[in-house]
């Protein structure tokens, strides 16, 4: 393995490179350093896993044909193994039936070698963008979990009845309290869900899927 | 000299059924009337022994039905002799007639097995080292030109920044110019594998060796509907070179004679084979089929590697035949056949006297 990392930022991108020809790998890791990526390099599969994976957007770029485990098998392993990275495909034989089954298979773009870098560069960029994009979500969704979670058992059944469009009164019914506790309750999970009006508990609350 | 390498003829299968079931009338004929003392039947062995050669396996049996039928109806016609006596006989017949059958259906299976083993063998030796072969090299050659495509591209990148990184367009350069070399490298071998090894030379009876491979492609060949018509010079002295390589080429022009000949619509499909010693350095060995031979101008390419005129095909059996032929000493060329089709010669150079005692 090979990293470049000398100017790691904590948030700038990364590209993985996993290919089994060491020259194609090097020269993709001086072209990625030419347009200020940084980026990390594998002979296989094993190798990319037995890696420690640095918490930063990304794409894979990966070779079909390798000795072992080929680039198609890994990909479809990918979301098993938890890698979300959006994936570029390269391939020294491809053909249009294996373009398809990759594509298909999720990948961002098939590219047969020797390709274009302007190409390659555009899927890479293209590729980092999307896992921004899922990255900055995720990092939302946990906040939001983390919130929910420090709710205390009623008041979750509170906000749980309140997004159903109830009122206090046939809240207090339903759950058998006094009105004044609800509205006890139902402020204390508006101020820990950071949510200031009942639109914006509603929309928390579609995406956590409660 | 004319040399037979083909099937029994339908009209010869035909004539060997009716001879059979002659003799099965015979049989039982002599089992209904003689005494139950004398196992007749026993002879209907013989005749599915025969008939396998002949005619399907459910053909098969069908006649061994009949046999036992017909043992069975002896049984009951017979006049003479101890009853219990010709019941066992009968039985026996009966269990040795089965047998016969179960066995030679065994026994014809396995022969067509490895026929087919045999005919995919010779598929594979050459559809499968080409082809994969080609594959192989096609990915081999990427992956550095690939390199050197993206180095070109980072060189170009570092050259384009202000100020130019001089230092790391250097190392771009360096790695274009190693894996530049790589390429030549893998093209270099690529080259040897089609000019193939040294031959290894020995004087032997080319009729022999190809009657030898003739009777291995036979199968291939018959398929395809076509008649071989072989006439080897009995006299032809020895020649001097690799005995499997020449192999490998008159296997090679044998089957392109068949498969120029597959796609014949309503015309004959004739494959003439000839072997003449032409003068007393050299002999002459070949192959003519009556298939669509060549354009006007393919001639002078059709040895070229990676020239083609197959769908299939990519181009290097000529090739390496040629460069075969010429490692042996030997020439090959190709004419038009006046009457369409093409033909192939290939010329060796005799063994000498002195050679031959060695």
């Amino acid at each position: 393995m090979n990293a470049n990392a000398e100017a790691a930022k904590p948030e700038q991108a990364i590209v993985y490179i996993v290919d089994d020809d060491s020259s194609v790998r090097a020269a993709l890791e001086d072209l990625l350093a030419s347009v200020g990526l940084r980026s990390a390099s594998f002979g296989s599969t094993m190798e990319f896993l037995a890696h420690k994976m640095i918490d930063a957007p990304g794409c894979l770029v990966l070779d079909i044909r390798m000795p072992g485990q080929s680039g198609m098998d890994f990909h479809r392993q990918m979301s098993d193994l938890g890698i979300q990275l959006p994936t570029i495909f390269i391939t020294g034989h491809g053909d249009i039936a294996m373009g398809v089954q990759a594509m298909k298979n999720g990948a961002i773009e098939f590219l047969t070698k020797p390709f274009r870098d302007q190409d390659l560069l555009d899927a890479i960029q293209h590729g980092i963008e999307i896992n921004r994009v899922t990255r900055a979500e995720q990092a939302i969704n946990t906040q939001l979990q983390k919130r929910w979670s420090s709710l205390t058992a009623g008041e979750q059944q509170v906000v749980q009845l309140v997004v159903q469009g109830l009122l206090n009164k046939q809240i207090a019914a339903a759950l058998n309290l006094s009105e004044v506790t609800v509205k006890v309750r139902r402020g204390a999970a508006m101020r820990k869900m950071e949510a200031a009006t009942l639109a914006d508990l509603v929309k928390i609350s579609e995406k956590l899927k409660i | 000299m004319k040399h037979d390498i083909g099937r029994p003829l339908r009209s010869h299968r035909l004539l060997s059924m009716a001879g059979l079931l002659a003799v099965m009338a015979v049989i039982f004929l002599a089992d209904t009337v003689t005494d139950y003392a004398v196992a007749a039947a026993g002879f209907y062995t013989a005749v599915i022994l025969v008939a396998v050669r002949l005619i399907s396996a459910r053909a098969l049996v069908v006649l061994a039905g009949l046999c036992i039928f017909l043992t069975i109806l002896s049984f009951g016609l017979t006049k003479f002799g101890s009853y219990q006596v010709g019941l066992i006989n009968s039985c026996i017949s009966i269990v040795a007639i089965a047998i016969t059958t179960y066995l030679a259906l065994k026994m014809n299976a396995a022969q067509a097995a490895a026929q087919q083993a045999q005919a995919q063998l010779l598929r594979i030796a050459r559809v499968t080292s080409l082809g994969e072969l080609s594959t192989s090299i096609a990915h081999e050659v990427n992956q550095p030109l690939a390199a050197i495509a993206t180095s070109g591209s980072a060189c170009q990148r570092w050259l384009d920044q202000q100020p130019p990184n001089l230092d790391k367009a250097r190392q771009a350069v360096g790695r274009i110019l190693d894996d530049a070399h790589r390429a030549s490298a893998i093209i270099a071998r690529v080259r040897g594998l089609t000019q193939g090894e040294q031959p290894h030379k020995s004087h032997f009876d080319l009729n022999q060796a190809a009657l030898e491979v003739i009777a291995i492609s036979r199968r291939d060949i018959e398929a395809h509907g076509i008649a071989i018509d072989l006439d080897l010079d009995e006299t032809l002295p020895w020649v001097m070179a690799d005995r499997i390589q020449i192999q490998q080429v008159i296997v090679n022009l044998v089957l392109n004679a068949s498969e120029a000949m597959a796609a014949n619509q309503g015309k004959k499909k004739e494959m003439k084979i000839r072997s003449v010693s032409n003068t007393p350095q050299t002999v002459q060995f070949t192959i003519i089929d009556s298939g669509s031979g060549f354009h006007a101008g393919s001639i002078a390419h059709i040895f070229d590697p990676f020239w083609t005129t197959k769908d299939t095909g990519i181009g290097l059996g000529l090739a390496i035949s040629r460069t075969i032929i010429e490692a042996n000493g030997g020439r090959i060329w190709a004419e038009v056949h006046p009457d369409g089709g093409a033909i192939f010669q290939f010329s060796l150079p005799v063994a000498h006297a002195e050679e031959k005692s060695n």
